[in-house]
């Protein structure tokens, strides 16, 4: 019998299989198709101080192996949050982590002081690189400095465990993710979805009312793995939560290797409202089959020559 | 409240349902029969299912299908093969395995003893069947009339069991190969302020949506929409509402009444 449980930011979880933001609502949602006291934890949709109605349609079209999303961050915001959604999340025998994000900088720090302080949030997951809103997130993302003011306000403004979800756009993430750890960072998630763009030849048309969107899915699942290992590989102290494209409890395990401590399942939720509980299952059993003990023992395992590393990431 | 609410009473289930039978009805249009299927018992016409194959990552996302009949644990659905995930539906053989969701999201009002005009266009026909089917059963097929159409005779399908139920049936095609040549709102028995169901193409319904508005019509429409998960978790399948800035075509609909829509 595999040992699932895992510990990171000082929180202890049942596996290392959480369900990504966005693509899990408010968990109630999923509650009639899948256990979710089975997994790791539920990572909500973004919440920002107000509501948001969202961008135009069509917001989602399929590509190969994948998809491209341009929601735009709708959501109930942070007040309705507290009071109609956190209720179920507190009872779901699960851990909540709730995803966040402003419009102007100074609303991080209020998104994060109104998150803090209710009963059943056990951490908070700042959204500094969602490519969906004009003005957003991408610019915070992808710049070290400002990505790094804007988590030091975050961190005054919350004892909660503040991980930070970085964009895979930028040049050097290496640069991102050592801005954010020492501007007080618990952990980071990576990656969100990366730029991109559908073209309807037919139509003549973009497929994405926004014409950008973010891929996600099965297609996006080397692009994370070789950025998780690059951030793994700088040691910045913080534990890493590996997103893009985990289908199977063997691709989970591939992002265990790279030196995630936790791994977030986002896409395929889409397909198989159970995919982060059977991403559970298949992961012990992956464990079990390859004489693994514990989960965790796979963290950062992988076995890397590493002098055949073309370029030296953070380095 | 879930009867008038056009819902199931049960919540819905993902579960693996196996192929019976691909019946081919005319090229490219065919009805998968699935068993396993008892958890869509409580389905109500207009309803749907998100399905699945098992053929790996591409395409991804399931596909989502009116339901067109529920009985003792099997289920049929009517679909036409217009893009990958379809052609690949189209290719299922009996004893293949298909991932099912649902049933999900709001459908028609139940068959009352009132005038009512069913308009149909192409598969948009599978739930308009399932309402007839049961407006037949509770003695209720003489206050209906279905509007069906399609571009070309081969196009019209399932004319059979439409004639079984007693509603009054109106063929409609583009090149008037049956029934009366146009299109089905060229064609529709407005008399008697009847109330209007409808299922098909967008532009279809968006004629429907501007004729009931105008006339002041009680007008039901099963919307289209790209849609990623039915459960209204990945918020892909928003359109324009009246009341609020975006409507949900898997939760709010996909029937919504005309005027709930800013088209």
């Amino acid at each position: 019998m595999t040992d699932l449980r895992v510990s990171a930011f000082g929180t202890s979880f049942a596996t290392p299989v959480l369900a990504a933001s966005g693509t899990f609502g408010y968990a109630r949602e999923m509650a009639d198709l899948t256990d979710l006291s089975a997994i790791g934890g539920v990572v909500t949709k973004g919440i920002s101080p107000k509501a948001r109605a969202g961008n135009p349609a069509p917001r989602i079209c399929e590509t190969a192996a994948g998809m491209i999303n341009s929601i735009g961050l709708e959501n109930v915001g942070a007040r309705a949050f507290v009071t109609d959604k956190l209720p179920f999340l507190r009872e779901s025998g699960t851990r909540v982590i709730v995803n966040f994000f402003g419009e102007r900088p100074d609303e991080y720090a209020e998104c994060a002081a109104a998150l803090s302080g209710h009963d059943g949030i056990d951490a908070l997951e700042m959204n500094i690189s969602c490519p969906n809103i004009k003005a957003g997130g991408l610019e915070y993302g992808t710049d070290p400095e400002v990505a790094g003011r804007l988590v030091e306000a975050c961190r005054k403004a919350t004892r909660l465990p503040l991980l930070v979800k970085l964009s895979p756009n930028v040049t050097d993430i290496v640069a991102l993710a050592r801005a954010c750890v020492q501007a007080g960072a618990d952990g980071l998630s990576i990656i969100n979805t990366v730029s991109a763009m559908a073209v309807d030849a037919r139509k003549r048309r973009p497929r994405i009312a926004t014409v950008f969107g973010g891929l996600s899915g099965p297609a996006i699942k080397p692009i994370a793995l070789r950025m998780v290992y690059q951030v793994a590989r700088a040691r910045l102290g913080v534990p890493l939560l590996g997103i893009g494209g985990i289908v199977s409890g063997e691709d989970a395990a591939e992002f265990l290797l790279a030196g995630a401590t936790l791994v977030q399942v986002g896409t395929a939720n889409f397909a198989d409202p159970d995919a982060p509980a059977r991403v559970c299952r298949e992961l012990a059993a992956f464990c079990a089959e390859t004489g693994v003990a514990r989960a965790s023992e796979l963290t950062g395992a992988l076995d890397v020559d590493e002098a055949r590393l073309p370029y030296s990431p953070g380095g | 409240m879930t009867l008038a609410d056009g819902r199931s009473p049960d919540p819905p289930r993902y579960f693996p349902s196996v192929v019976l039978e691909n019946r081919t009805l005319a090229p490219g249009t065919f009805v998968l029969r699935l068993s396993g299927c008892g958890a869509l018992g409580g389905t109500r016409a207009g309803q749907f299912v998100m399905v699945r194959g098992e053929w790996g990552y591409d395409p991804l996302l399931p596909r989502a299908m009116s339901v067109m009949r529920v009985e003792n644990g099997f289920s049929e659905l009517l679909i036409k093969a217009v893009g990958k995930g379809t052609r690949l539906l189209e290719r299922s053989r009996p004893g293949d395995r298909i991932w099912v969701l649902g049933p999900l999201g709001r459908g028609f009002p139940p068959p009352e003893a009132r005038r009512q005009v069913l308009v149909a266009g192409g598969v948009g026909l599978a739930p308009l069947l399932m309402w007839a089917e049961e407006a037949a059963r509770r003695g209720l097929q003489s206050h209906a009339t279905l509007v069906y159409g399609a571009r070309t005779a081969a196009d019209l399908v399932l004319l059979q069991d439409l004639r079984s139920t007693g509603v009054e049936l109106m063929l409609a095609t583009e090149d008037g190969t049956a029934g009366r040549r146009g299109r089905v709102t060229d064609v529709l028995p407005l008399d008697g302020t009847p109330r209007i169901l409808a299922c098909g193409p967008t532009p279809m319904l968006r004629a429907l949506h501007a004729m009931a508005l105008a006339r002041s019509l009680e007008c039901h429409l099963s919307v289209e929409e790209e849609m990623g998960c039915g459960v209204r978790v990945c918020l892909g399948c928003a359109l324009p509402g009246t009341e609020r800035p975006f409507l949900y075509a898997c939760s709010d609909g996909p029937v919504l009444r005309a005027e709930e829509i800013r088209w």
